[in-house]
C-alpha cells in the first residue's frame, strides 16, 4: 500500500505526519454467494442440515469432557426414564410469531394491530429436533426466553413417557478457540467503526457527516488532533449509509425528476467517501436499508453506486457480515439484523448480552433462515463460527455500547454496539494495541 | 389419507355383494325412516369359543400394550351386583332375540330386545339388555266397534299379516289390540276424547307391513272393505322406546339394585352387562349432577393407503398402509394413547408408539384389536363415514379377513355396509354410507362441518386452517406411495403425516364443542346422539312433538306423503331497499325470535286449527279464534291451547334458564354444557317453524306455515308505518324517519339523526313503543346501529356496527362478495378493502384509487397469482357434463399431461384464466396455475376484470359514485398493459434471445454490456431498482419457505407439501421461480 500522508495545513509549518498503517487481511470469503452456488431450488432444510453436522461434530468432542459416562442418543432413540444426552437443533414454538398466513385471515381486523417490539409470551416452549425427529422439551434449567430457533446444543436428561423429554442439564458449544495475541503490542493504531450514516434520510445532518470526515482525513483540529487522527488505519461503515425514499422502487418507470431524487443521496455518499478514500482505507457493509439484497450474507454494495471512491484501492465494499484482519487483531461484525432479530424473538438484558450469545452458541446468526433472511445454502453454513474474534460489533443500534468478554480458553473479545450515526453523531474509535474503545461525538448545535 | 374431504374420500362403488350381508337401502326421503330388524343369530351365540380363538393371538401381539389401553377394572360393588347401575347412554338399538325367560314368564317367540351402550361415571362400558319393551302404534276406532269386533278384526289382521310375512317364523304377529281413548292432534275438536285401537305387534318390522295392510284396506265383515288412517305408525322402535320411557339422546340411565340380571352368557364385550325390564329403569333429567358428561373414550383415527399412480385408492387393489390412532377421555385435554399401525417397518416417533407389521393382514388384526381393548366409545375422524371405514371393510373382504369386521361391542357380529341417500331441503342430497358400529357411535367432522358451517372448502387443510388457524402438510397422494416403498425414514414422515390427521379431528372437536353442543341438542330434542347427524331436522322436532303429544293424550297422523303437491306459500316479506350509501346512524329494530313469537301468540298450532267446514259446524264465535291474514282459522288459547306454542314457550323459557345459569357457572365444563344447552335450544324453537312447512317432511301444515309469515309481513308493515307516522317533525322530532330496508324479522329505520347516541335513543324509544301494540310475546327489540351503512340491494349491504355509542363492533357485510366462495381471492381482497376504506377510513377517493391501482397491476401483470385462482369442485367426469366448464375441461387436459397427478372427481380443480386465440371460450382457457407459474403463460387481465371484479365493484361503487362504471373501469389506469411472454408455444422455438438494455428494453449489440450507451450514467439508479426487487423476493422467500417449514413440523427435512388450498402454495412456487431469474438480473450486472 501507498504512503498516505495526513494533510498538512500551514499552521503546522509543513510538519508532515505519517498515516499509520496496518497489514488488512479480508475473511470474507466465506460469506461470498459462489457461482457454483447459485440457486437452484433449494429450500432451508439444507443450512440446518449443514449446520446441524458442523455443531455436532463439535459437541460430540466436548461431551465427553462435560459427563464422562452417559450415552448419546438420537431423538429416536430415546427410551423412557433412561437418562442420556441427546444433541439437535431448538426450535421454538411461540405463540406470538408472526406469520405470512395472517394476511389470508378471514377478517381483517378494525382495530390496527400494535406490532410488539418482541414475539415472546410464556407459552413458548422448545423443542429438539435432529434429523430422526423432534421431542418436546421441558425442565427448569432451559428457559424458552432465552433461546431461539436455530440454535444447536447438547442437553442431558431423561425422555417421559408422554412424549416430553425432561432437561436437566444443557451443553452450549461455547467460544471458539481465538489465536492469541498479546495483550498490549506495539503502538496505537485506530479503527474508526461507523453505521447508520443514512445519508438521504431525514434525520441525517450532511455537516455532521462531514465533520467526521474531516476529522478521520486530518482536516480538523490542532496538531494534537491531527496526530491522533494520523493514527487511524481503518474506517469500516457497519450498515445504513443511505436511505432511499420508499415508494420509488415499485417496480414502474419513474420520471427524471424521481430519478434524480433516488440517485441523489448515493452521489452525495460517494463523494463523501471518495474524500475518505483518498486518506484513509474504508470498509463498506451494505445493511438492512441499503440498495443490496436482503438475505445475509448480504452481498456487496456495487461498485457502480460508487464511481468516484471505488477509483481508489483504499475502498472496499464488502459482505455483511464482515470478517478481516488488521495486523493480528481479527474483526467480525454485522450490520446488527443477527442480533436485532434476536432481540424481537428472544428475552436479554441488552444487545450486548445477545452478542455474547451469539459467541456461545458459535453461530452468528441462528434465528436465520427461521425469521432472519438468509440465502438457502446447500452444504455449509457461513455463519457458524470457526474461530473466535478479537472483536465483534454491531451496526445501527440505539446507542453505543461495549464490554470486553472472557472465554474459558482465555479468550478476550471486544464486544461493540455502534450507534446509528445520523441519528447520535457518534462513531466509535477502537485502539488496536489494547482494544479499547472510546466515542467521537459530532455535534453541529452552537452554543 | 391426505385431500380430506376433497379427492380421495369419495365413496366407493359398491363391491359385488360378498359372503356378508350387505344391505342396500334407498331412502329418497330423509324422513322415511324404517326399522330393520337384526335377529340375534343362534349361531354367533355358539361361536364364542371360536371368538376367544381369534383373539387369543391379541393377547400376545399386544401384550404390553393392553395395560394402557384397557378400561380400568370394575370395582367389588359391580362384581358383587350390590350397587346400582347409573350410566349416561350414548347409543340404543334393538335386536330380535328370545324373550328372557326369568323377566318375562309369559312371553313366547322372538321379540325386540333394546340394547343401550353407555358409559359409567367411574368409566366402565356398560352394555343394558331392556326387555319387555313392545312395538305398537294406533288407528282410529271405526264407531261402534265392540270388544268383540275388535277381537274378530284382530283375527282378520293376523291373518293378513301371515299372508304378506309368509317366511317369518313368529306364532303371533299382533300381539293384541286395545281399545284406548285418545284423540288426533289435527284439528281443533270439542270433544275430549275418541277411542283409538292400540295395535301392538310382534316385531318393530311389522310395523310397516301393517300399516301397508292398513292402507290398503281391509275387509271387515259388515262394514266391507275399508281403509284405515294410521297413527304414530312411523316412529323408529328405539325413538318409541325413548319417547314412553321418557329416555332423552345423553341422559343418564339407573338400573336399581335386584332390578337388573347379569347376563347368562356375554353377547357383549362390555364390562357391565345385565338385563332388565323396561318398567324397571329410572331416567334421569339431565340437570344438576346428572348434567355432567361421563368420561367416554373418543376415538380418533386416520387411514393411509397407497393408490397406484394416477389413480384414486380402491380397496379392491390398494393396500392400506397405515392406521394412526389417537384415544382421548371427553373432558381430558391430551389423548392417553397415541399409535399407529404400519405395514413394514417405521422409525420411532416420540411419545406415539409405533406399531410395524409386516403384512396387511396383520395391521389390519392389529387395528381391530385395539378397538376391542381400547373400547372407544364415540369415534371421530375426518371423512371416516364415507371413506375409512368402508375401505378398511371392503379391503378386509378383498383379502379375506373374515374375522376383521367384529368391531362393533357385541361379541362376533360384524359390521354392517350399506349405502344410504340422505337428502332434506336444508343440506341437500349426499350420497353416503352407512356404517353401522354396534354400540360405538361415529361422528364424522366432515359431516359436522358440513351441516354446520359455510365454508369455502371442506378439506381438512382449510377446515384446520379457518378453525385452529392452523395449516397442514399436504401430501400428494403419487408422493404417498413413494413414501411407503422407501425406507423406515421415509415411512415415519408418512405417519407423523397420517397422525396429524388423526389429531386435527380431535382438536376441531374440542375447539369447537361439538361433543357438549351435541350432546345437549340430543338431550333437548331427545333423540339419539347418532341421528342428530345421520338425519334432518325434523325427526328432532317430531321427537318433540311426539313427547308433548303423549302427555296430552294426542296422537299424531300418519299423513301420507304429499310430495311438493300441496304447493308452497308465500315466503317473508322484505321491504324494498331504498338502495344508498347512508352517512346518518341507522338503527335496527329487530323482532326477537319472530317466527317463535307469532306461533306462541296466536296459538298457531296442528290442534287449534280450524277446518272451515268445522268453522261453519261449530259456529264458534269470532271472539274465540284468531283469522290470520293469510285466511286460515285458529281458536284462542283459552279454548285450547296449542301443542307447539306449548313446546315452544318450554324451549324459551328454559333456554332463558340456561342462559341465567351460564351467567352464574364457574366450572368451565358446565359452562361448555350449558351454552351448548342454550344454543341446542335456540335451534330446536327455530326449526318448528319450519317443520310446519316442510311438504315432504313427517306432519306439514301449510295452514299454520303460512299463517306464520304472514303475520310476519303484516308485523313489518305494520312497523314500517307507526315508525314513519309517530317520529315526524310534525309530532315534535328533529327530523321524519324513514325506513329504508326491512327484511324477515329486521326494519332498519333512519331516524335523521346524526349522532350514534341519539339514534341508539330513538331506537329504544321505537321498540317500547310498537312491542306495546303487540300480542305478548311479540316484541320488537332494539340492538344495534348501523352507522356509516352502504344498502345495495335486497339481502345486500355493508355497515359498521355499533352497539354502543363509543366504539363500533366490526364491519358486517351480507351478502357481498366478502365471504363468496367461487370467486378469486382478488375479489375478496379487493371488497373487503374498499369496504374497510369506504366505511372505516371514510376514504371514498382512497377506495377509488385502491381500485384503479389494483386493476392497473392486473394488466400489468404485477398481481399474486395465488389471488387469481379460482377453485371448483369436479363432480363427475366431462362427458357427464352437460354444459362444458373451465374446471372439467382443465382436468381433461391434465389428464392427457399426465395421468399422476391430473385431478380425479371429488377433488376440487384450481385454474386461472389465461390468454388464447381470439374467440376462444372461457372453457378453453383454463389453465392449472403451476403449469401457467411453469411456462409463464399469460394470464388473461380482462377476463378477471370483466368476469370477476367488476360486477362486486359497481354494486358497491354505484350507490356513492355518478358514473361508476367510467371512473373505475376506464381511464389512464387501464392504459398500460404487461403481457408475459410464454416459454411453452410453438414460436418461441424459433425465437433467439438477445441482451436487452436494462434501462430501456433497447436491443445491446455486445452481450457484455448491462446498459445501452443511452443509458450509461444511471447506474445508480437502476442498480437500485433491481436490487430492490431481488431485496422483495428475498424478504418474501424467506417468510414462504419458513412458514412451509413451520406447518411441516420440521427443519431438516425438505417440504413435500403440495396443498391447493393453501394461500401460499402458489406464491411459495413462484418465489423459487423468480428468485432464480431476479439474481439472473442482478448477476447482469457483474459483467
Amino acid at each position: 500500500m501507498e504512503a498516505m500522508e495526513v494533510d498538512s495545513s500551514s499552521k503546522n509549518g509543513g510538519f508532515l505526519l505519517q498515516r499509520k498503517q496496518s497489514l488488512y487481511t479480508s475473511l470474507d470469503s466465506c460469506f461470498e454467494i459462489k457461482k457454483e452456488e447459485m440457486y437452484r431450488g433449494q429450500q432451508f432444510s439444507q443450512i440446518y442440515y449443514a449446520r446441524l453436522y458442523l455443531m455436532r461434530t463439535l459437541l460430540y468432542s466436548l461431551v465427553p469432557n462435560w459427563k464422562p459416562l452417559l450415552p448419546v442418543c438420537t431423538v429416536l432413540g430415546l427410551e423412557e426414564g433412561k437418562e442420556c444426552i441427546i444433541v439437535g437443533t431448538l426450535y421454538k414454538h411461540m405463540k406470538l410469531k408472526p406469520s405470512i398466513l395472517e394476511e389470508y385471515s378471514k377478517e381483517r381486523s378494525a382495530i390496527p394491530l400494535v406490532k410488539p417490539h418482541n414475539f415472546i409470551h410464556p407459552d413458548d416452549y422448545l423443542v429438539l429436533e435432529d434429523e430422526s425427529g423432534r421431542v418436546k422439551l421441558r425442565g427448569d434449567v432451559l428457559l424458552p426466553s432465552v433461546y431461539v430457533t436455530g440454535i444447536v446444543v447438547a442437553l442431558l436428561g431423561k425422555g417421559s413417557d408422554a412424549g416430553y423429554f425432561w432437561v436437566e442439564d444443557i451443553l452450549e458449544a461455547g467460544l471458539p478457540h481465538q489465536v492469541e495475541r498479546p495483550i498490549e503490542s506495539g503502538e496505537d493504531k485506530y479503527v474508526i467503526l461507523v453505521s447508520g450514516l443514512g445519508v438521504g434520510s431525514s434525520s441525517s445532518n450532511p455537516l455532521q457527516f462531514q465533520l467526521l470526515v474531516d476529522h478521520i482525513t486530518g482536516h480538523l483540529g490542532d496538531a494534537k488532533e491531527q496526530s491522533i487522527a494520523a493514527k487511524i488505519v481503518q474506517v469500516i461503515i457497519a450498515g445504513n449509509s443511505v436511505e432511499i425514499p420508499c415508494g420509488l422502487l415499485n417496480g414502474q418507470n419513474l420520471s427524471s425528476k424521481d430519478q434524480s431524487r433516488l440517485s441523489e443521496p448515493i452521489k452525495e455518499l460517494d463523494i463523501l467517501l471518495t474524500q475518505i478514500a483518498a486518506g484513509v482505507p474504508v470498509d463498506i457493509m451494505p445493511g438492512p436499508n441499503d440498495p443490496a439484497n436482503f438475505s445475509l450474507p448480504q452481498q456487496p454494495l456495487h461498485r457502480c453506486l460508487f464511481p468516484g471512491a471505488s477509483a481508489y484501492n483504499t475502498f472496499k465494499s464488502c459482505h455483511n457480515p464482515h470478517s478481516l484482519k488488521l495486523d493480528d487483531v481479527s474483526l467480525l461484525g454485522t450490520s446488527g439484523q443477527n442480533v436485532d432479530d434476536l432481540e424481537k424473538y428472544s428475552d436479554a438484558k441488552g444487545k450486548l448480552d445477545s452478542m455474547e450469545r451469539t459467541l456461545r452458541w458459535r453461530h452468528l446468526a441462528p434465528t436465520a433462515p427461521n425469521t432472519l433472511g438468509c440465502y438457502p445454502f446447500t452444504d455449509r453454513d457461513p455463519f457458524f463460527l470457526e474461530s473466535c474474534p478479537h472483536v465483534y460489533f454491531i451496526g445501527n443500534q440505539e446507542k453505543y455500547d461495549t464490554r470486553l468478554i472472557k472465554g474459558e480458553e482465555g479468550q478476550i473479545v471486544r464486544l461493540i454496539c455502534i450507534p446509528r450515526f445520523s441519528e447520535t453523531g457518534v462513531a466509535v474509535v477502537l485502539n488496536m494495541r489494547n482494544l479499547e474503545c472510546h466515542t467521537l461525538s459530532f455535534g453541529t448545535q452552537f452554543g | 389419507m391426505n385431500n380430506k374431504g376433497n379427492s380421495r374420500k369419495r365413496p366407493q362403488p359398491p363391491l359385488p355383494p360378498p359372503q356378508q350381508p350387505q344391505q342396500k337401502h334407498h331412502s329418497s326421503m330423509e324422513d322415511e325412516d324404517v326399522d330393520e330388524d337384526v335377529f340375534l343369530e343362534e349361531t354367533l351365540l355358539l361361536q364364542h369359543e371360536e371368538d376367544t380363538q381369534a383373539f387369543r393371538d391379541a393377547e400376545e401381539r399386544q401384550a404390553p400394550r393392553l395395560q394402557k389401553w384397557k378400561r380400568p377394572p370394575l370395582c367389588q360393588h359391580y362384581l358383587s351386583q350390590s350397587q346400582s347401575i347409573i350410566f349416561q347412554q350414548l347409543d340404543i338399538d334393538y335386536v330380535i332375540g328370545d324373550g328372557h325367560k326369568d323377566l318375562l314368564p309369559n312371553s313366547s317367540g322372538p321379540a325386540a330386545i333394546l340394547r343401550i351402550f353407555g358409559v359409567t361415571k367411574e368409566g366402565h362400558s356398560v352394555c343394558c339388555h331392556v326387555h319387555g319393551f313392545e312395538p305398537y302404534f294406533y288407528i282410529s276406532c271405526p264407531p261402534g266397534m265392540g270388544p268383540d269386533d275388535i277381537s274378530h278384526f284382530h283375527q282378520i289382521l293376523e291373518g293378513r299379516m301371515r299372508e304378506v310375512n309368509r317366511s317369518s317364523k313368529v306364532p303371533k304377529f299382533v300381539r293384541r289390540i286395545e281399545l284406548v281413548q285418545r284423540r288426533s292432534i289435527m284439528y281443533y275438536q270439542q270433544q275430549k276424547d275418541q277411542p283409538f285401537l292400540k295395535i301392538v305387534v310382534a316385531l318393530p318390522t311389522m310395523i310397516t307391513s301393517c300399516r301397508g295392510i292398513l292402507d290398503r284396506g281391509i275387509h271387515i265383515d259388515g262394514l266391507g272393505m275399508k281403509s284405515f288412517m294410521t297413527y304414530e305408525s312411523n316412529v323408529l322402535f328405539a325413538l318409541r322406546f325413548m319417547i314412553d320411557c321418557d329416555i332423552v339422546g345423553g341422559n343418564w340411565i339407573e338400573v336399581p339394585v335386584g332390578k337388573y340380571k347379569k347376563t347368562a352368557k356375554n353377547l357383549s364385550y362390555c364390562q357391565l352387562e345385565f338385563e332388565c325390564l323396561y318398567t324397571d329403569m329410572i331416567s334421569h333429567v339431565p340437570e344438576g349432577e346428572f348434567s355432567k358428561m361421563a368420561p367416554f373414550r373418543i376415538l380418533s383415527f386416520d387411514i393411509e393407503c397407497s393408490g397406484r399412480k394416477g389413480l384414486f385408492p380402491e380397496p379392491t387393489h390398494d393396500p392400506v398402509i397405515q392406521v394412526a390412532n389417537l384415544v382421548t377421555l371427553q373432558g381430558e385435554d391430551h389423548p392417553f394413547v397415541r399409535n399407529v399401525m404400519t405395514l413394514k417397518s417405521c422409525s420411532p416417533i416420540v411419545g406415539v408408539d409405533v406399531m410395524p407389521f409386516d403384512t396387511e393382514k396383520d395391521v389390519l388384526l392389529a387395528w381391530r384389536d385395539f378397538i376391542h381393548e381400547a373400547d372407544p366409545d364415540i369415534i371421530i375422524g375426518y371423512n371416516i363415514c364415507k371413506f375409512d371405514l368402508p375401505y378398511l371393510i371392503q379391503r378386509a373382504e378383498v383379502l379375506g379377513i373374515a374375522e376383521f369386521s367384529i368391531l362393533g361391542r357385541i361379541r362376533n357380529s360384524r359390521v354392517r355396509v350399506k349405502d344410504t341417500t340422505f337428502s332434506s331441503r336444508q343440506y341437500g342430497t349426499r350420497e353416503s354410507k352407512e356404517v353401522t358400529v354396534e354400540g360405538r357411535v361415529q361422528f364424522d367432522l366432515l359431516q359436522v362441518m358440513q351441516r354446520d358451517y359455510k365454508l369455502s372448502s371442506y378439506s381438512l387443510n382449510s377446515v384446520s386452517a379457518h378453525f385452529l388457524n392452523e395449516q397442514k402438510e399436504d401430501v400428494h397422494h403419487s408422493i404417498i406411495s413413494d413414501l411407503q416403498n422407501g425406507n423406515s425414514e421415509t415411512r415415519r414422515r408418512l405417519a407423523v403425516y397420517c397422525l396429524k390427521d388423526a389429531y386435527l379431528p380431535q382438536r376441531l372437536l374440542d375447539k369447537l364443542m361439538l361433543i357438549y353442543n351435541y350432546v345437549e341438542m340430543a338431550r333437548v330434542t331427545g333423540v339419539p346422539i347418532s341421528f342428530l347427524l345421520s338425519r334432518g331436522q325434523s325427526i328432532k322436532v317430531l321427537s318433540q312433538l311426539l313427547r308433548k303429544a303423549k302427555q296430552k293424550n294426542l296422537v299424531i297422523p300418519n299423513v301420507k306423503q304429499a310430495g311438493s303437491e300441496q304447493g308452497t306459500y308465500e315466503g317473508a316479506t322484505v321491504l324494498e331497499a331504498s338502495a344508498g350509501f347512508f352517512e346518518k346512524p341507522i338503527a335496527t329494530l329487530d323482532f326477537a325470535s319472530l317466527y317463535p313469537s307469532i306461533m306462541m301468540a296466536y296459538n298457531l298450532c296442528y290442534c287449534t286449527l280450524v277446518t272451515p267446514e268445522d268453522m261453519h259446524r261449530l259456529n264458534l264465535p269470532p271472539e274465540w279464534v284468531n283469522k290470520t291474514p293469510s285466511g286460515e282459522t285458529f281458536v284462542k288459547s283459552n279454548l285450547q291451547k296449542g301443542i307447539l306454542p306449548e313446546i315452544l314457550e318450554e324451549l324459551l323459557a328454559a333456554r332463558k334458564r340456561a342462559k341465567a345459569d351460564l351467567k352464574e357457572a364457574k366450572d368451565p365444563l358446565v359452562k361448555a354444557v350449558l351454552d351448548g344447552r342454550q344454543l341446542a335450544l335456540k335451534i330446536s324453537a327455530n326449526s318448528v317453524y319450519g317443520f310446519t312447512g316442510a311438504t315432504v317432511g313427517q306432519l306439514p301444515c301449510l295452514e299454520i306455515s303460512s299463517s306464520v309469515t304472514s303475520y310476519g309481513r303484516q308485523m313489518i308493515e305494520h312497523t314500517k308505518k307507526l315508525v314513519e307516522d309517530k317520529f315526524t317533525v310534525l309530532a315534535g322530532y328533529e327530523h321524519n324517519a324513514e325506513v329504508i330496508y326491512g327484511d324477515t324479522d329486521s326494519v332498519m329505520v333512519q331516524f335523521g339523526v346524526p349522532t350514534v347516541d341519539e339514534a341508539m335513543n330513538l331506537g329504544r324509544e321505537a321498540a317500547d313503543y310498537i312491542s306495546g301494540t303487540f300480542i305478548k310475546p311479540i316484541k320488537l327489540e332494539f340492538e344495534k346501529v348501523y352507522y356509516p351503512y352502504l344498502l345495495i340491494s335486497k339481502k345486500r349491504y355493508a355497515g359498521l356496527l355499533w352497539t354502543n355509542p363509543n366504539k363500533f363492533d366490526k364491519m358486517d357485510a351480507k351478502g357481498i362478495e366478502t365471504v363468496r366462495r367461487d370467486n378469486c381471492l382478488l375479489v375478496k381482497n379487493l371488497v373487503t378493502e374498499c369496504l374497510h376504506k369506504i366505511l372505516i377510513d371514510r376514504d371514498v377517493p382512497g377506495a377509488v384509487q385502491y381500485v384503479k391501482n389494483t386493476i392497473a397491476d392486473l394488466l400489468m401483470n404485477r398481481v399474486d397469482l395465488s389471488l387469481l385462482v379460482i377453485t371448483k369442485g369436479l363432480t363427475k367426469t366431462g362427458d357427464d357434463y352437460e354444459v362444458k366448464a373451465a374446471h372439467v375441461e382443465l382436468a381433461e387436459r391434465m389428464r392427457k399431461r399426465d395421468a399422476a397427478t391430473a385431478p380425479n372427481v371429488g377433488d376440487r380443480v384450481p385454474y386461472v384464466i389465461v390468454k388464447a386465440a381470439k374467440g376462444a371460450k372461457a372453457y378453453e382457457r383454463s389453465e392449472d396455475p403451476i403449469y401457467v407459474l411453469d411456462n409463464n403463460i399469460p394470464i388473461d387481465p380482462h377476463y378477471y376484470l370483466e368476469n370477476q371484479i367488476s360486477k362486486p365493484l359497481l354494486r358497491i361503487f354505484e350507490p356513492i359514485l355518478k358514473n361508476a362504471s367510467k371512473e373505475l373501469l376506464q381511464g389512464s389506469h387501464t392504459r398500460s398493459i404487461s403481457i408475459s411472454t410464454p416459454s411453452n408455444s410453438g414460436i418461441m422455438k424459433f425465437a433467439k434471445k438477445q441482451p436487452t438494455c436494462i434501462g430501456c428494453k433497447a436491443l445491446i449489440s455486445n452481450s457484455e454490456y448491462t446498459l445501452c450507451s443511452h443509458c450509461k450514467g444511471r447506474e445508480a439508479e437502476l442498480y437500485c431498482k433491481s436490487v430492490a426487487n431481488v431485496s422483495e423476493l428475498e424478504k418474501l422467500f424467506g417468510r414462504l419457505w419458513t412458514q412451509c417449514q413451520e406447518c411441516q413440523g420440521s427443519l431438516h427435512q425438505d417440504v413435500l407439501c403440495t396443498s391447493r388450498d393453501c394461500p401460499i402454495f402458489y406464491r411459495r412456487k413462484k418465489a423459487q421461480k423468480d428468485m432464480v431469474e431476479a439474481k439472473l438480473q442482478l448477476d447482469r450486472w457483474n459483467l
